[in-house]
């Protein structure tokens, strides 16, 4: 069956079987940022946003997506323009080994578009899906901080 | 890593009564998919039809007859974030459905889902348990409204082999009513090893009315019936407090399974309930 999604402002239209998941389907096509990892929904590895809203992409149904639009990382910014979050969790060493750190970026992205000026709490709740076995979460939660500062800066 | 290997078609039906229509005539091999979580993550190789909700506009949550009404396919974090779970039982609905699994599944999982599929280790039913919540299901062309009770007491997955869930309704509870809830979970998405949640009526410091569930027991979620009955009539104290959690230690029907042994998981049962009750007595 066909599937017709807007992935980072771009239109596509993917062949897909019935039963695959979105991870699967994105990297088949090339979106090879987007990481796949436990396949349960445990670890963010393989965040996307649809339609802004992060989500699992190992567990949701390709199918399910047809006609919305899709944000990876690299709709984020790109190694030439980087968005601030993603300059922010290089400066503040969010990033080792770098598998998680799509998946976390996304979902910092999410939650500051929606609430410019969250609470430690508030961002520690929103990245609590995206597993980070390198930094150990502290960072994180700074690079998210700088990254607000970086963005009122930018304006 | 196609796990559900035999689907063969996939549909989005415009109407119940398509949705319910292709439900029957698959004979057990079609599923209905509300956020899909569990349909991807325990895949049943016998499914060869997925059958969609997203066009049924299933995804409210509004306020009709004293009753707070959520649509089948609300997540999670649609009903965590609506204004009419901002004050419902003093914020502490919005604040449990907050701490359920991580951000990313809650965006994901549905409250039909969560219904529908029964699991043991749901926080969703104890919730809907204890708020004595209504399911609404459909069969296409009539509704018929169940509390929950009576939903899981009946075979509930023979009834939806031609039934969809459409609908939960919450009373709305007036001031005299208290809320608490709790879950014992390692990390943001380990499933839960038990929960429990409370619903008082409190007029004068006397307990008039109580709904208790526990759910993770480790089998589906149950109305702690003989808990209820003993705090009926009692003054709220601290006292009642410690009474109740030796009470529940004694009588509330949980087993031992390879992540909780029973010992253990009846002394947590016996403190979380004390502990909701004092907090609950700060109300
Ligand atoms: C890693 C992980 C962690 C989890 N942690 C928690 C947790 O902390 N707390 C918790 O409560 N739960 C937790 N869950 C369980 C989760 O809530 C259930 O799997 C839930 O069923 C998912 O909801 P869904 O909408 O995605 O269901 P789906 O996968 O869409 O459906 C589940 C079942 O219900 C049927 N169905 C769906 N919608 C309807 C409907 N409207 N009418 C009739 N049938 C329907 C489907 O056919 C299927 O059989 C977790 C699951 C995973 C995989």
């Amino acid at each position: 069956m066909k599937v017709h999604y807007t992935i980072n402002g771009e239109k596509k239209i993917f062949e897909i079987k019935p039963g695959e998941v979105l991870l699967d389907v994105l990297r088949r096509n090339g979106y090879s940022e987007v990481k796949g990892n436990c396949y349960m929904g445990t670890c963010g590895a393989c965040t996307v946003l649809i339609d802004g809203v992060p989500h699992t992409s190992c567990t949701i149904l390709a199918a399910k997506v047809d006609n919305k639009s899709i944000t990876t990382i690299k709709g984020v910014g790109t190694l030439q323009h980087p968005h601030p979050l993603q300059k922010a969790f290089v400066e503040k060493g969010a990033v080792q080994c770098g598998f998680c750190t799509p998946g976390a970026i996304l979902s910092a992205y999410a939650l500051l578009k929606e609430n410019p000026n969250p609470t430690d709490e508030e961002i520690k709740k929103a990245l609590d899906g995206n597993v980070c076995r390198c930094t150990g979460y502290v960072q994180q939660v700074e690079a998210v901080k700088f990254s607000i500062k970086l963005l009122k800066e930018e304006k | 890593m196609l796990k559900l290997k035999n689907v063969r078609q996939c549909f989005m039906p415009d109407s119940l009564q398509e949705a319910v229509d292709i439900l029957r005539d698959s004979q057990g091999k079609a599923a209905i998919v509300g956020g899909g979580l569990d349909i991807t993550v325990f895949p049943r190789p016998y499914i060869e039809k997925l059958i969609f909700l997203d066009k049924l506009h299933l995804n409210y949550i509004k306020e009709k007859n004293s009753e707070i009404r959520v649509g089948a396919t609300v997540t999670i974090t649609d009903m965590e974030r609506s204004l009419l779970i901002k004050n419902y039982l003093r914020g502490r609905v919005k604040e449990i459905l907050g701490e359920v699994a991580s951000q990313l599944l809650r965006n994901q999982i549905t409250i039909g889902g969560s219904i529908a599929r029964g699991h043991p280790y749901s926080d969703i039913i104890p919730l809907v348990y204890a708020l004595r919540g209504r399911i609404v299901l459909s069969d296409g062309k009539d509704d018929e409204e169940l509390l929950i009770d009576d939903f899981y007491r009946e075979n509930f997955r023979e009834l939806l082999k031609n039934k969809i869930v459409t609908e939960i309704r919450l009373k709305k509870y007036d001031d005299s009513y208290r809320f608490g809830m709790k879950r014992f979970v390692r990390n943001a998405t380990d499933i839960p090893l038990l929960n429990v949640a409370l619903l008082i009526k409190v007029e004068k410091n006397i307990i008039k009315d109580a709904s208790i569930s526990l759910g993770s027991r480790p089998g589906i979620a149950y109305r702690f019936i003989k808990g209820e009955e003993f705090l009926k009539g009692k003054k709220i104290t601290k006292e009642l407090a410690e009474d109740f959690q030796e009470f529940t230690e004694e009588n509330v029907d949980v087993g031992g399974d390879a992540r909780l042994s029973k010992t253990y998981r009846k002394h947590l049962a016996g403190v979380y309930s004390k502990n909701i009750l004092l907090n609950l007595m700060e109300v």
